[in-house]
Formats: C-alpha cells, sequence, structure tokens
C-alpha cells in the first residue's frame, strides 16, 4: 500500500500527520530524513520543513516518488520552475501549504468566475512554527519580486504599504512587499495575467529590525493567520470586476489542509504528472477546495461595500 | 530676535490651523455594510 512520508516535525508536519493517518499508512520523519531506502516507487513525501529543498526534491523524483513541497523558497521555486526534474511518471506539487498553495487555489476559483483575469495580488497574515516565522523575519529584507507587464522587477523588502482587509477576526492590516514565492508560482499558473503582487503583514518593529538576525526566539506558533486574494479582471461584457477571497485561520491549519488536499488529491489520481501548481488550470480546484474546507478551513468572500 | 519672533509667529499660526483642522473635522463614518461571508463552492464534482 502507498505510504505517505511526512518530513518534518512542526507544526505543520505534525498536523498534517494527524489529518491523513487512519485511512493510509503514514510515517513522519524528524529533520531531513536523509536515508530513504524504505521508500517504494509510487510513494508520497511532504517536505514540510524549513530551508532550501530543490536539490531534495530532484533526488526524490527520480527515484520515482510524488513529492508535495510545503515550503515557501523562492529559490526553489525558480529552480524547479524554470528546470522541472525528470519525472517516472510522478507529481511534483511545488507549494501546497496557504501561499502559495491555497493562494493559488482561490486565485483559480476566482478567475474562473471572470472572462479575462489581468491581475492577482495575494497578501498574507501571519506565521505557523518558528521556521515559518523565521523566513517570515528574513523576507522583509530581501528583494521581493512583482510581476509586471511581463517583466520581473525587485522591489525593495518592506516597501509599498498597502492596508489589506482580511475577514474578521484579523481585519485590515498593513502590508509591504517580501521576498515570497508565490509570484513565481502564480505567475507559472496564470501565464496570461500582465500584474502579480505578493505582500505581507508586518509592524513597524519587523520591518526595523528585518536586517538583523531575529531578537528574540520565535513563538512556538503564530495565532490567527491569514490570505487575501485579489482578482482583478473583465466579464463577458468587458466590466471590470474584482473578486476577493480569503480565509482566517492558523496558518499552519491552513497549510497542513492544503497539503493533506493535494496529497489525497495525488492518491486520488487527480493531481497530474509531472510539475504542478497551485493555480494550474488542469487541476481540480473545486474539489482540492472542498478537501480544504472539509477539515475545517472556512473560505470567505468579500462581498464588498455598497456605494451610496 | 526678528527671526525668533518670526518662527515662534509661524508655530502660533500653524498650531492654530491645525488645532482647528482637528476638532472641526470628522473621519466620516465607516463603512456600516459589507464584508465577508462564506464562500460557497459550486457543485461541479
Amino acid at each position: 500500500m502507498t505510504t505517505v512520508h511526512v518530513v518534518g516535525r512542526g507544526i505543520v508536519g505534525v498536523r498534517l500527520h494527524r489529518l491523513l493517518s487512519g485511512r493510509r499508512p503514514v510515517m513522519v520523519h524528524e529533520g531531513r530524513w536523509h536515508d530513504i531506502t524504505g521508500t517504494s516507487p509510487g510513494d508520497v513525501v511532504v517536505l514540510a520543513h524549513g530551508g532550501d529543498v530543490a536539490d531534495r526534491v530532484r533526488q526524490l523524483v527520480a527515484r520515482g516518488l510524488h513529492v508535495v513541497t510545503v515550503g515557501d523558497s523562492p529559490t526553489d521555486a525558480l529552480d524547479l520552475l524554470h528546470d522541472p526534474p525528470e519525472h517516472l511518471g510522478t507529481s511534483l506539487v511545488l507549494g501546497a501549504a496557504m501561499s502559495p498553495g491555497l493562494s493559488g487555489l482561490i486565485a483559480r476559483h476566482l478567475a474562473n468566475q471572470l472572462a479575462t483575469v489581468d491581475e492577482i495580488h495575494v497578501a498574507i497574515h501571519g506565521t505557523a512554527g518558528p521556521a515559518c516565522a523565521r523566513v517570515h523575519h528574513r523576507s522583509l529584507s530581501g528583494l521581493s519580486p512583482g510581476y509586471r507587464d511581463g517583466d520581473w522587477i525587485d522591489f525593495v523588502g518592506g516597501s509599498g504599504r498597502e492596508l489589506c482587509w482580511f475577514p474578521e477576526p484579523i481585519g485590515a492590516k498593513d502590508c509591504y512587499r517580501a521576498r515570497i514565492s508565490s509570484p513565481y508560482v502564480l505567475q507559472h499558473a496564470f501565464g496570461d495575467v500582465s500584474r502579480i503582487s505578493a505582500r505581507r503583514s508586518a509592524r513597524r518593529r519587523d520591518r526595523f529590525t528585518a536586517w538583523l538576525p531575529m531578537l528574540r526566539a520565535p513563538h512556538p506558533e503564530g495565532g490567527v493567520g491569514g490570505l487575501r486574494v485579489e482578482v482583478r479582471g473583465a466579464d463577458e461584457r468587458g466590466a471590470r470586476q474584482v473578486a476577493i477571497a480569503g480565509i482566517a485561520e492558523l496558518v499552519g491549519t491552513a497549510a497542513a489542509a492544503t497539503a493533506a488536499a493535494f496529497v489525497t488529491g495525488v492518491l486520488d489520481g487527480l493531481v497530474h504528472e509531472g510539475l504542478v501548481v497551485a493555480g494550474d488550470a488542469e487541476l481540480p480546484t473545486v474539489e482540492l477546495l472542498s478537501r480544504v474546507e472539509a477539515v475545517g478551513v472556512r473560505l470567505q468572500e468579500f462581498t464588498g461595500i455598497p456605494q451610496p | 530676535m526678528k527671526l525668533l519672533r518670526r518662527i515662534l509667529g509661524a508655530l502660533v499660526i500653524a498650531g492654530t490651523v491645525a488645532g482647528g483642522i482637528r476638532l472641526k473635522g470628522t473621519g466620516g463614518v465607516p463603512p456600516q455594510r459589507g464584508g465577508w461571508r462564506p464562500l460557497e463552492l459550486p457543485d461541479e464534482r
């Protein structure tokens, strides 16, 4: 029977194990799990630990394993999107967390309601475990990618403040450009879109200390986090339309739910072979979103503010 | 001395204008309707 190997015993790894166990064999591995001789072709490996994973992914895919990544490394995203590994009929899901991951599924769902899509803007609030918090801290000091009219622009991390409204109880948060991989992943899935951006919420202290090492150890888990996906385009008559949806949930829970949806999707044969990113038009987006909702993550849409 | 008087005068005028705006101005009424609702997924599975 196919075994699911979850690598990493952090918040996401433990929660993913809880969601998947009971119906199929699931093994959780500590650290980076270097000895993969116990795997069989067709097994699913979920890389739920921090750090770069591109080389690791190539090694696992070459062994005939399905691979699902949960991390948010722009370096990995660029590497694997530009040079996807040769596969043996298996799937490589790049980015199956809250963002990238759930953000792509929501973007595709919103895009399907419009005739054309020009812009996708993602905002995230909160972190999962300590590894996620460290990525958040570092992301505000690096160059952050933005896509405009066919060109990638490197913005200064921590710039571009925008007040973004998340579902309650989060409400409005100041969000800033950051070094996160979502724009790369979304651009791969939405090749015709002319503008893509991703921002994350931050406090003044986060931005001021971003260039320093973390001054104190991160919390075991962040509080309630949020995701907001805004898709701009036009309807059949050419009228401008904006569709917004998001979630308010613990980031680790949302990430684990998304990873679980992709893992079960792979096992059920719903996910195509080769490189897969959330938001791919080929994916059964509604089915995957339903699986995310089935484990308690509540998807919400912004109804807009009626004009007088 | 003349320069000091001018600076003080400018500060007094600026403070008076700012105070007037602060007292007279209203921030408007925040939106009372709209917001978020559960996203209903189509049953196309």
